[in-house]
C-alpha cells in the first residue's frame, strides 16, 4: 500500500473530485488498547463530496478509526486533520470538529426520555444555540426528508428499529454537518428495515454530503461509493473504486474476504 | 363471500358442554379469594380475642383516654416542651420526628449526590474520599453512629449555668461580640431567629407583586431565548426581579396600610349578610360550577369533527357532577348552623387581616431576637428564642443524614453508570459538552432509575429517626414510650406510632410514585 493508492481522480458518477478539497485527512494513525494494536499506521485522505466505504473483516479496527474522527476513541500516534483543524487534546478543537461532524451509530443510541422531535432539537438548541422555533422547523424539514414527519410526537421507543436509524440521521444532519460518520447503520436492522435506511442514504450521497460509511452492504458501496477501502488487522489493505475492488483486486486478503462473503 | 364454513364437531363440542365447577376458572379464582379471606378473619378473631383474655386477666384495659387525660412529662425540645394531655405530647414528639425525617431527607439527598459524583469523578483524591466515606458510614451500624456523634457533641464546653465558677468565662452571653450571637456548648448550637413582626403582612404584599412581576419576566426571559437562541438565565432573573421587590419592599411596606380599611370593608359586609342570603349564593354558585364541569367535559370530549361520542362511565361522570351540587344544596339548607359558621369565620378572617394591616406605620417586617443560652434552667430551655439544634437534634441529623447519603450515593452512582454508554457517545457526537450531556442526557435517564430506590432510602430515614430515644430526641418513641410507662397503656401507643409512621411511609410513597409515573419512558 502506498500513498497513490489513495487519490481517486473519476468517481460512481464521473464526477472528478481530483481537485476538491481535502476534508479529512489521516497521517500515520495508530491506536493500541493496552498491548493490542488496534490500529497501525493508517493514512489516508477523503475529498469533499466523497463517500467511502470502509469494508472488512470483524476486528479490522474500521470501526474503531470512524469513531477516532471524531475523538470518541482517541488516537496514540499520527495525526487527524478534519477540514482544517486537528484533533488534538484541545477542547475547543475537539467541540469544533464535533459539532462538524454528524455520527450515525450502530445501535441509534436515540435519547429514550425525549420525543423524536426533542431527539433532533436537543443540539441545535444546546449546542448552536438557535432560536427554539427555528430548530423545531427544521426538525420537522429533517423528518420529513428521512420520511417520518407523522412520528415526531412519538418516543424513541415506540418506532420500529428502521425508523430509529432515520431519527438518528435527522438527528446528525440537524447541526448541519459536513460531514457524516455512518458505524455500520444497518447492522442492528431486520432485513426488511434496512432498505429504507440505505435509501435515505443514498440520497444524502446524491446530495453532495461527505461520507463516509463502515457497513456490510456489498449493494450499498457497489452502488454508491467512490472510493472503498479494505481493511485487517488495523491496517489499510487496497484502496479503489467500487469497479475496481469488486472485478479485479490485486491484494490476495481482499480477493480472500471477497471470495467469503459475495 | 363462500358459503358458511361448517364448524367441526369437536369445537361445537366444547361450547356446548358446561364445565364441572371444580375445573371452571372464574369458579376457583372466586373461590381461592373467599376461603383466604374466611382463613384471615379467622386468624385476626383468634388473635385478638385472645390478646384480649390476656390483658383482661392482668387487669390492663386498652382506650385512648391517655389522650386528653393530663400527663407529667416534660421533653426535651419541640413546639411545648410541657404538654398539658398525652394527645399533645404525642403531637409534639410527632412534628420532632417530622422535623428531623424531613430536613435530613433534603439534606442525605443533596450529600448522596456529591457522593456519586465525586466516586465518578476522574479525580483520585475525589475518587477515594467518597468510597472511604460510602465504606465506612453504611457498614457501622446507625444507632452506633447516632450514640458517636451525640458523645461527641458531648464534649464541646459546658453552658456556664451548669458550671457556676464558669459564670464569669468565655461563654458568659454578655460577654464578647460573637457570644451575643452564636453560642455553642455541649447542649447544641444556638443562633439568634429573624421573626416576622408587625410590618410582615405589609411587606408580604410588595413580595406578592414581586412574585408576580418575577413570573412576567420570567416568561419574557423564556421568550426571548426561544427567539435568539441566547441563554438569558430565565430563573435568575426572576430571583432578582423577586430580591429587589423584596429589599425595596423593606423600606416602602408602610403604603400598604390602605389594604387593613379594605379589609375591615369587607368584614363588615360579611357581617351584614344573612344566612339566606348565604344559602342563596352557595347553591347559585354550585350550580353553576356543575354546569361549567359539565360543558367543559361535553367539549373535551368531543371529537375532531364535532361529533360526541359518550361512554357509559362520561355518563355517569357527568350525572355525578349535578348529584355532587345536588348534595351541596341539601346540606347547605338543612344545615344552617355551617352557614352561620361560614359566615362567622368569613367575618373573623377578615377582622383578624384587618389588624395585621392596621399598623404602625414604622413597623419593621423582621425582627431578631437573641437566644437566651444562659438562664438558669433546665435541659429543655436551652436556646429558647433563637435558632437552635440541640445536641440530641443534632446526633439525630447527623446520624440519619450520613448514613443514608452513603446509600443514596451508590444509588445514583447506580442510577449514571446504568445509563448505557451509547447515550454519552451520542450526545458527545452530535456536540453537547460534558456539562450538557449530564444536565440533558445523562441525569434525567440516571434520576428515572434511581429513583425507586431513593424511595426506599427516604421510607428508612424516616423509620430509623426512631433511634432517637438513644439520645434522648423528643420524636414520637421516645414521647410515647413515657407515656405508657406512666399509663401502662402500651398497645394504644404502639398503635399512635404504627399509624404514624404508616402515613409518612404511604405520604412519601405517593410523592415518589407521582415522580415515578411522570418520569416513565414511553414505550408501545
Amino acid at each position: 500500500m502506498n500513498e497513490t493508492d489513495n487519490t481517486i481522480t473519476t468517481t460512481r458518477s464521473g464526477r472528478d473530485l481530483s481537485d476538491a478539497p481535502d476534508i479529512i485527512v489521516c497521517k500515520g494513525v495508530s491506536k493500541w488498547y493496552g498491548d493490542f494494536q488496534a490500529l497501525e499506521k493508517i493514512s489516508a485522505t477523503i475529498k469533499e463530496q466523497e463517500v467511502v466505504v470502509v469494508l472488512g473483516p470483524s476486528g479490522s479496527g474500521k470501526s474503531t478509526w470512524i469513531r477516532c474522527i471524531n475523538r470518541l476513541e482517541h488516537h496514540q500516534e499520527g495525526d487527524i486533520i478534519v477540514d482544517g483543524v486537528e484533533l488534538t487534546n484541545d477542547m475547543r478543537n475537539i467541540e469544533k470538529i464535533r459539532s462538524e461532524v454528524g455520527m450515525v451509530f450502530q445501535q441509534f443510541n436515540l435519547f429514550p426520555h425525549l420525543s423524536v422531535r426533542d431527539n433532533v432539537t436537543l443540539a441545535p438548541i444546546w449546542v448552536r444555540k438557535k432560536p427554539k422555533a427555528e430548530a423545531i422547523e427544521q426538525a420537522n424539514e429533517l423528518l420529513e426528508l428521512v420520511g417520518i414527519p407523522e412520528q415526531a410526537d412519538k418516543f424513541p421507543g415506540q418506532l420500529s428499529g428502521g425508523q430509529q436509524q432515520r431519527v438518528a440521521i435527522a438527528r446528525a444532519l440537524a447541526m448541519e454537518p459536513r460531514i457524516m460518520l455512518f458505524d455500520e447503520p444497518t447492522s442492528a436492522l431486520d432485513p426488511e428495515m434496512i432498505k429504507e435506511v440505505l435509501d435515505v442514504m443514498k440520497d444524502l450521497a446524491r446530495s453532495g454530503m461527505t461520507m463516509m460509511v463502515v457497513t456490510h452492504e456489498m449493494g450499498f458501496a457497489k452502488e454508491v461509493a467512490d472510493r472503498i477501502i479494505f481493511m485487517e488487522e488495523g491496517q489499510i489493505v487496497e484502496v479503489g473504486t467500487p469497479e475496481h475492488f469488486f472485478t479485479n483486486p490485486t491484494e490476495d486478503r481482499t480477493k480472500l474476504f471477497l471470495s467469503q462473503i459475495l | 363471500m363462500t358459503a358458511p364454513v361448517e364448524q367441526p364437531p369437536s369445537t361445537r363440542l366444547a361450547v356446548a358442554q358446561r364445565v364441572p365447577l371444580w375445573r371452571d376458572v372464574v369458579v376457583l379464582k372466586w373461590f381461592t379469594q373467599v376461603s383466604l379471606l374466611a382463613v384471615v378473619l379467622a386468624a385476626l378473631w383468634l388473635f385478638v380475642g385472645q390478646a384480649g383474655n390476656n390483658l383482661r386477666a392482668k387487669d390492663i384495659t386498652i382506650g385512648f383516654d391517655f389522650i386528653d387525660r393530663p400527663v407529667d412529662i416534660q421533653l426535651s425540645e419541640g413546639i411545648d416542651t410541657l404538654p398539658n394531655s398525652g394527645g399533645r405530647a404525642l403531637w409534639v414528639g410527632m412534628v420532632n420526628t417530622l422535623r428531623v425525617a424531613s430536613v435530613g431527607i433534603v439534606f442525605s439527598t443533596i450529600l448522596g449526590i456529591f457522593v456519586a459524583l465525586s466516586r465518578l469523578s476522574n479525580n483520585w483524591m475525589l475518587r477515594k474520599v467518597g468510597a472511604m466515606w460510602v465504606e465506612s458510614l453504611r457498614n457501622v451500624p446507625l444507632l452506633v453512629q447516632i450514640i458517636f456523634y451525640s458523645s461527641i457533641l458531648a464534649t464541646l464546653p459546658r453552658t456556664s449555668f451548669l458550671d457556676p465558677t464558669a459564670a464569669a468565662g468565655p461563654l458568659n452571653q454578655n460577654q464578647g461580640p460573637i457570644h451575643n450571637w452564636l453560642h455553642i456548648s455541649n447542649k447544641g448550637v444556638s443562633l439568634p431567629r429573624v421573626f416576622i413582626a408587625d410590618g410582615f403582612y405589609q411587606w408580604a404584599i410588595v413580595i406578592l407583586l414581586g412574585a408576580i412581576a418575577a413570573h412576567f419576566v420570567r416568561k419574557k426571559r423564556l421568550k426571548q431565548h426561544d427567539d435568539t437562541g441566547r441563554e438569558t438565565s430565565p430563573i435568575l432573573w426572576a430571583a432578582g426581579t423577586l430580591a429587589i421587590f423584596g429589599f425595596v419592599g423593606l423600606f416602602i411596606h408602610p403604603v400598604f396600610s390602605f389594604v387593613g380599611p379594605i379589609m375591615g370593608g369587607i368584614a363588615s359586609l360579611i357581617d351584614s349578610l344573612t344566612i339566606p342570603m348565604t344559602q342563596a349564593v352557595i347553591s347559585i354558585v354550585a350550580v353553576l360550577l356543575a354546569l361549567r364541569w359539565i360543558r367543559k367535559f361535553r367539549t373535551d370530549r368531543r371529537s375532531g369533527s364535532g361529533h360526541l361520542n359518550l361512554s357509559d362511565d362520561d355518563w355517569f361522570r357527568m350525572i355525578f357532577a349535578g348529584l355532587a351540587s345536588a348534595l351541596v344544596i341539601v346540606v347547605i339548607y338543612k344545615w344552617t348552623g355551617l352557614s352561620s359558621w361560614l359566615l362567622n369565620s368569613g367575618q373573623d378572617l377578615f377582622r383578624l387581616a384587618e389588624t395585621k394591616f392596621n399598623v404602625d406605620g414604622a413597623a419593621r417586617p423582621f425582627d431578631a431576637m437573641r437566644p437566651d443560652v444562659l438562664k438558669p434552667g433546665n435541659f429543655a430551655n436551652y436556646g429558647k428564642n433563637g435558632l437552635t439544634m440541640t445536641r440530641g437534634f443534632a446526633a439525630v441529623f447527623f446520624g440519619v443524614t450520613f448514613y443514608h447519603s452513603a446509600h443514596i450515593g451508590e444509588i445514583v452512582r447506580g442510577g449514571i453508570l446504568s445509563v448505557p454508554k451509547g447515550q454519552v457517545e451520542a450526545a458527545s457526537a452530535v456536540g453537547l459538552n460534558r456539562a450538557q450531556s449530564l444536565r440533558r442526557v445523562i441525569l434525567p435517564q440516571a434520576f428515572r432509575i434511581s429513583l425507586p430506590p431513593l424511595g426506599n432510602q427516604y421510607l428508612s430515614l424516616t423509620k430509623n429517626t426512631s433511634l432517637a430515644i438513644a439520645v434522648g430526641y423528643s420524636d414520637i418513641v421516645q414521647v410515647g414510650q413515657t407515656i405508657y410507662n406512666q399509663t401502662g397503656k402500651a398497645l394504644p401507643v404502639m398503635s399512635v406510632w404504627m399509624l404514624f409512621y404508616l402515613a409518612c411511609s404511604l405520604t412519601i410513597s405517593v410523592v415518589v410514585n407521582f415522580f415515578n409515573m411522570r418520569l416513565k419512558l414511553v414505550e408501545r
